[in-house]
């Protein structure tokens, strides 16, 4: 009963407790291929967790990921990461002694390709993001901003299926954002799919082609943008209380 | 085994016990406040002890009366060794291995300086108590029959284990039931809150560090009454055993620490009885890898949720 | 998924720097090599220069799992005293020529760091101490080991089995091996796999770096390097005990000599035993206590005012020097 007839992640009842806590209750979603996939809810909602038990930095109590088929309930996160899933994170991670071109190098370093080949590709990922100046500074001389345009470059070299992105908006400035915003959508037209985590609800309506929304571990309601927006029960989890 | 050797190897534990205790609460308050690993807490320690020595060979003054005067030096002493020390690790790349070498360096200064004043030997803190020993109770037939055997204590160590017993009261009272100590122990749960509380940071620290270093000062000098004896190189045993306490007891427990300490310091009396000395010389430092390999949030701490 | 791009050559300067970068490099590497391995020849002080090569060839596997990989090993002398050991017994219990017991020390060693793998998942601070007591437990085990072996409190002497030219030239061979597994590392993937693993290590365990096997091998490489400069220090000196070969010195002035050039480049940890190893010597000599005090405050001002050191410093205030940094 999915939305998509041709899911490349599919997250079947996904539960994470801590202690007496429990951040992420039986979730089930699915990402279509080649779409991008909206998720929103005030914080603490579990969206973060939701994506760390994704990609394999939690380990699930309860429930499965699968990606393209592929079974990845329970791996680790390198390994996931290989299998085509790659990750952002909502604090920018880049790394902060190695040069940009090393920061894209370091998804890469299973290839086959020479190290110059590498070093060639590095370069051309980071010509997409306006970075291509500052590639030999190091991953601390970037601004806010600059770091999560980095760490989109550095996301993509993996060739990933798909991309989870959390927060990449959150304070950034409107220029950059907009950069961003092409980035992504020109990956999806090359075929990579997004699971897109923001509290910036216009990107979020602008970009996705569906949204969950999640509260309190749940996920409350899912549709199109028009129907999620005027979804009651969302308005009301968002401003109610 | 002859139970007067394990009476006295289990109240030896309890002496000891309450030292440990009392090592890492000091060590405790360091690095829960300031996430800064003190290595050189042993060496704070043996400044205490040193200053009593000092003073009773040159002064005639008795440790007991050397005791405040030791406090009120390292506290202000400690405060001032923050401003010049900690700040200045807030620019590493990280912070918690930096401090790890820088306070090594501190103490390798220490144990140089103690050296040259003192010279390399072991030296008698000649200090006794009338009476030396106090009887606590005996043993019918622990030697035999109708050789009954007695059980003592010095008096010196039963001194020194009141002294503590009133010092781990004083500091259990100062941080549950003064506000100081409160903000205190906020700082401990989380430092960027107790910031935004109002409180100042760097004052509070600066005080918790002259605490902490106050606290190892009279930890040196009751630990004269307990080994009647000053060495310079003896720093680094106290300050692994403060580790294994903190460990034991968990990172940031203050409580946690003490019932380690205690237990721990029986563990440690105990096997010295009933293993050969080399072996028992190890157990501190098995308990140690296996806590933190098996538990790493110790003993009495909590599991972090990442 | 994304297309495949155009043509593979890089556009910016990389290769030239290369070049610029090696020859640098291997030029001081010469140097370096020839000027030690002149040293008897010379007449000059045959124990200062060893001990150059020995410090050098120390720092050098310090900084594979230190700078490379992040993980500071407080116990590192353990490897030290192991190679030490390996070596003594292998000559004197079970017959074995020197070359040959050196090897089986440096195989100790290794062992030993695959042993102690399960330690490099502890972040930091409980790494470094757990380390430590580790160290210390093994100086107390081999002390207990009966004298036949390992001869107890008095230590080993196999000075009289050895000769003290073939030790010196083996150290240099050690040196010139370690530089040379440097100068790999320092431009192979498993380098930059390891350098992503000191910077964040859940980035890169999410960018697809294996985490656990790249940190083993930086660990077994550490290990190997210390413990074969174990193994030929005892060669050289011909007599060691428990507490010269366990010595917690022996790490801090390791330490320091890699951190004073910086951790993380190759350069670094032979720029600072270049630097420090003379007035150590020197003032060691002649000033036993004040040595010491030296050293604490040598580690207490580079932690405050230099934490990545000469090197290190350097480079963030100069980014274009960093390219011919090897």
């Amino acid at each position: 009963m999915s939305w998509t007839s041709d899911p490349i992640l599919e997250v079947i009842g996904l539960t994470k407790r801590f202690g007496g806590l429990v951040a992420v209750n039986a979730v089930s979603l699915e990402v279509g291929r080649g779409t991008i996939v909206g998720l929103i809810g005030i914080n603490g909602a579990g969206k973060t967790t939701l994506m760390n038990c994704i990609n394999g930095i939690y380990k699930s109590d309860e429930g499965g990921v699968t990606l393209d088929g592929k079974d990845l309930t329970g791996r680790t996160p390198h390994e996931i990461a290989l299998a085509g899933v790659g990750r952002t994170f909502q604090i920018p991670r880049t790394f902060h002694r190695l040069s940009l071109i090393d920061n894209l190098m370091i998804p890469m370093l299973r290839s086959k390709q020479s190290d110059d080949e590498l070093i060639a590709r590095a370069e051309r990922g980071l010509e997409r993001v306006n970075l291509y100046e500052l590639r030999a500074n190091h991953g601390e001389e970037l601004s806010g901003g600059q770091e999560k345009l980095l760490e989109l470059a550095r996301v993509m070299m993996l060739n990933p299926a798909l991309v989870l992105l959390d927060e990449p908006f959150a304070g950034v400035n409107p220029t950059l954002c907009r950069l961003m915003i092409e980035q992504i959508l020109a990956m999806r037209s090359e075929g990579t799919s997004f699971l897109l985590v923001s509290h910036d609800l216009t990107s979020i309506y602008r970009l996705s082609d569906w949204i969950y929304v999640l509260n309190q571990g749940e996920i409350i309601a899912q549709g199109g943008v028009e129907a999620v927006r005027n979804d009651p029960a969302v308005v009301e989890a968002y401003l109610g209380g | 085994m002859n139970s007067v050797l394990l009476m006295n190897g289990l109240i030896g534990g309890l002496v000891f016990g309450a030292i440990y205790a009392l090592i890492g609460a000091g060590l405790n308050v360091i690095m829960g406040v300031l996430r800064v690993v003190n290595f050189a807490h042993g060496e704070f320690i043996l400044i205490g002890s040193f200053m009593a020595y000092a003073m009773l060979t040159m002064l005639g003054v008795n440790p007991l009366y050397a005791l405040p005067v030791v406090a009120v030096v390292m506290y202000v002493g400690g405060m001032l060794a923050y401003y010049v020390l900690i700040p200045g690790l807030a620019r590493s790349d990280d912070p918690e291995t930096s401090s790890f070498l820088l306070m090594f360096g501190v103490s390798l200064m220490i144990i140089s300086v103690l050296t040259w004043i003192f010279e390399a030997d072991i030296r008698p803190v000649n200090f006794s108590f009338n009476p030396i020993n106090v009887v606590l109770f005996s043993i019918p037939d622990a030697y035999g029959p109708n050789r009954d055997g007695v059980v003592l204590i010095p008096t010196a160590r039963l001194v020194a284990l009141g002294i503590n017993i009133v010092i781990i009261a004083a500091m259990t009272w100062f941080l549950y039931m003064t506000l100081p100590g409160k903000a205190l122990r906020g700082a401990i749960m989380n430092r960027d809150a107790i910031q935004i509380v109002g409180i100042n940071v760097h004052r509070l620290s600066a005080a918790a560090f002259g605490l902490a270093t106050g606290l190892a000062g009279i930890t040196g000098v009751v630990l004269t009454l307990v080994i009647p004896s000053v060495d310079p190189n003896g720093g680094a045993d106290l300050t692994l055993f403060g580790f294994i306490v903190i460990v034991l007891g968990g990172l940031g427990h203050p409580v946690g620490a003490l019932a380690a300490g205690v237990l721990f310091g029986i563990v440690e009396q105990l096997s010295n009885v009933v293993l050969p000395q080399a072996a028992a010389q190890m157990v501190g430092f098995i308990v140690l890898v296996a806590v933190v390999m098996l538990k790493p949030e110790g003993l009495f701490g909590k599991r972090q949720s990442r | 998924m994304a297309s495949v791009e155009g043509s593979f050559e890089p556009r910016s300067d990389v290769r030239s720097t290369r070049y610029v970068r090696r020859a640098i490099w291997y030029l001081l590497v010469a140097a370096i090599v020839l000027w030690c391995a002149s040293a008897p020849l010379r007449d000059a002080n045959m124990s200062f220069y060893f001990s150059f090569m020995m410090w050098a060839t120390l720092a050098t596997g310090l900084n594979f799992i230190a700078g490379f990989a992040g993980y500071m090993p407080f116990g590192y002398v353990a490897f030290y005293g192991v190679g030490a050991y390996a070596t003594g017994i292998g000559l004197k219990v079970l017959g074995l020529p020197i070359y040959v017991s050196v090897l089986l020390g440096g195989g100790v060693g290794v062992l030993l760091a695959v042993l102690f793998a399960p330690t490099l998942r502890l972040s930091g601070v409980y790494f470094a101490i757990v380390s430590l007591s580790l160290a210390i437990i093994l100086q107390r085990v081999i002390s207990l080991l009966p004298e036949e072996i390992t001869g107890g409190s008095l230590g080993m002497n196999i000075g009289v089995v050895t000769d003290r030219i073939e030790g010196y030239y083996a150290m240099l061979l050690v040196l010139i091996v370690a530089l040379l597994v440097a100068s790999w590392l320092a431009e192979s993937r498993l380098g930059r796999a390891l350098k992503a693993i000191r910077d964040d290590v859940e980035a890169a365990d999410a960018m697809g770096v294996d985490v656990g096997r790249s940190r083993l091998y930086a660990w077994m490489l550490s290990a190997l390097f210390a413990s074969l400069a174990g193994g030929v220090q005892a060669w050289f000196t011909g007599a060691f005990d428990t507490l010269t070969a366990f010595d917690v010195l022996v790490t801090a002035k390791t330490v320091i000599y890699a951190m004073a050039g910086g951790l993380g480049t190759v350069l670094g940890p032979v720029v600072g035993t270049i630097a420090l190893v003379g007035i150590d010597e020197v003032i060691w000599r002649s000033f036993p206590v004040l040595n010491n005090f030296l050293l604490g405050l040598i580690i207490t001002l580079l932690i405050l005012f230099a934490p990545r050191g000469l090197v290190g410093t350097l480079m963030r205030l100069y980014p274009r020097l960093r390219q011919y940094v090897m």
